[in-house]
């Protein structure tokens, strides 16, 4: 069974068509990155499926279930803009409103625990107002975690935070996917942080589905490529287009030859007295791909 | 095994509710306020009593009249006194009394439910919970007791009010017992404006001086039924019938709540 399934979702707001008929796959126990530019849907799509946006159309089924039920929205655990404290009680407070909101059995030891996870235990007595950016974002992934949710739905988790906080984040995400069969659906412009956890993407643009794949066919897509130095990259350009290889040249001013090895790249500029200063095989970034992706749509 | 679950909803809901509003230094604020009011209107207006203004464009003179009764404050007893307090005759006692502390209870209210969708709360809450009746149940449950303490405060706060200006505490056309049921009668009558308000609330969700506005908006239109339900001689029969639309109008206005909550984005 998939932990999310939408069927052909929209949303309008007013004349605004902010989801065109999206189509949405998550996998039970996957970490699922989704990218997309701003206003292309993401944050909508997130707040339909936590009810607090009311679809126009489609269908939205969680766990099987319809995403209004009531059973399966006391497994959700969201993190959506922002973590929803109140800024003059404590942190400690706040995280014990939520858990009494979800019913929890052991509030204390569950808040505890929580906040232990994200390193936040010696801040539980702070006031909200009074935390960082970075601590609020904590904060926010604490609260989302308590109730043991099956679903977590976390819209920017690691904006606002150091690095430090970045690899937290990272490992309780993997520890909770890996180990707890927790589903994540998260969403970052952070695409080199995504990239080092989430096992299945989704790219949406205009409120459409623009490709849905996972971590391994991303990694078979991903053209590899060449990057090279020569004292005159011009002509190594037009050696390679001779041997029917696209070549181009990147912003530091390297040449990236496509489709080849640095083995090949290397001995036909040596056939033709070129020598080569730099040579490295590379893969296309997921940040490369979905740059690129953009791209060709425009 | 559903209503089990529906009850420690509404149960962790209320207990959520009761720490948010009775923990507030807000709220103790408000309380205060409508202690003290009483005791500066009774204070003052005994000072003022008699005292004669001019008018320097007109000429007209004006003659302040302030209260003959403690009780006053709180209600009227003959029809008289209760078409003056519903708005015929802008007389000082006819305006500056209890039933204002209607219009007050918007304010709490709505900065209460406010607080939720400013804060992100409601996200929160409405992400892990579909159903939105124990919302509305427990704001309205929660806010009509604080009304009804604040009515409390308003009545000790005229108490206070009226020995410290020597007003006399004469009963005249009602008894201890009308007294007493005159006020069970407003506090129920806080059952009625708790859930309007509550509605206006919920529409305008995180815009505060949106529902602030239409509340006292609403509470206007029904400013003018407060004397004539809770007059000084009420009686059991009058308690009665205010309990009894107090009941049905809060459980009335709070499905209209729930329906709204339920049709609208939360976000």
């Amino acid at each position: 069974m998939n932990a999310i399934e939408i069927t052909g979702l929209t949303k309008n707001f007013g004349p605004k068509q902010a989801l065109a008929g999206l189509d949405m796959t998550v996998p039970k126990g996957a970490i699922y990155g989704f990218l997309g530019e701003n206003g292309s849907g993401k944050s909508t799509t997130e707040k339909i499926l936590c009810g607090l946006v009311r679809e126009s159309g489609g269908s939205v089924r969680i766990f099987g279930k319809p995403h209004t039920d009531s059973d399966v929205r006391s497994t959700i655990g969201v993190l959506i803009e922002s973590p929803g404290c109140f800024p003059n009680m404590s942190v400690w407070e706040n995280m014990m409103l939520q858990a009494a909101n979800l019913g929890c059995e052991d509030a204390k030891r569950e808040v505890t625990e929580v906040l232990k996870l994200v390193h936040m235990e010696g801040s539980a007595s702070n006031k909200y107002k009074n935390c960082s950016l970075g601590m609020k974002q904590r904060i926010g992934i604490a609260m989302a975690l308590l109730g043991d949710p099956a679903l977590l739905v976390l819209d920017e988790p690691i904006n606002g935070l150091d690095a430090d906080g970045m690899r937290i984040v990272r490992e309780v995400l993997v520890e909770l996917a890996a180990n707890h069969g927790v589903t994540v659906l998260v969403s970052s412009h952070i695409l080199g942080e995504l990239e080092k956890i989430a096992t299945h993407y989704g790219i949406i643009r205009g409120g459409k589905m623009l490709r849905e794949m996972s971590a391994a066919e991303l990694d078979a897509s991903c053209r590899t490529y060449t990057t090279l130095r020569t004292r005159d990259q011009l002509r190594a350009q037009e050696i390679l287009a001779q041997q029917g290889k696209r070549a181009d040249i990147d912003e530091s001013g390297a040449l990236r030859a496509f489709d080849t090895t640095p083995a090949e790249v290397a001995a036909w500029l040596y056939a033709q007295n070129l020598l080569v200063g730099e040579i490295a095989g590379a893969k296309i970034s997921l940040e490369e791909y979905y740059t690129d992706l953009m791209k060709e749509g425009r | 095994m559903g209503s089990t679950r529906a009850k420690r909803q509404i149960r962790s809901m209320l207990a959520v509710d009761f720490r948010r509003m009775f923990r507030t230094p807000f709220f103790y604020l408000v309380i205060g306020i409508c202690f003290v009011m009483p005791i500066l209107i009774l204070v003052m207006t005994t000072m003022m009593d008699g005292t004669v203004s001019v008018n320097p464009q007109t000429g007209a003179e004006t003659v302040i009249e302030g209260f003959d009764n403690v009780w006053q404050i709180i209600g009227s007893v003959s029809t008289a006194q209760t078409d003056a307090a519903a708005g015929m005759d802008m007389s000082i006692t006819a305006m500056c009394n209890v039933n204002m502390l209607y219009f007050l209870i918007a304010v709490p209210v709505c900065v209460f439910v406010a607080g939720d969708f400013r804060s992100g709360y409601a996200k929160n809450l409405f992400t892990v919970r579909a159903g939105r009746t124990d919302y509305v149940v427990s704001k309205t449950i929660v806010c009509t007791l604080a009304a009804m303490l604040m009515l409390l405060a308003f009545f000790i706060g005229s108490v206070i009010g009226g020995k410290i200006a020597g007003l006399p505490f004469e009963m005249v056309g009602f008894g201890s017992l009308n007294l007493v049921f005159c006020l069970l009668c407003k506090l129920v009558l806080a059952a009625v404006f708790v859930p309007i308000y509550l509605i206006m609330s919920v529409c305008a969700k995180q815009r505060l001086w949106l529902s602030i506005l239409l509340s006292m908006m609403t509470g206007m239109f029904l400013f003018m039924m407060i004397p004539m339900l809770s007059p000084l001689n009420a009686t059991i029969a009058q308690f009665g019938l205010c309990l009894a639309g107090g009941v049905l109008l809060s459980v009335g206005l709070g499905l209209v709540s729930r329906a709204i909550l339920r049709k609208r984005s939360i976000l």
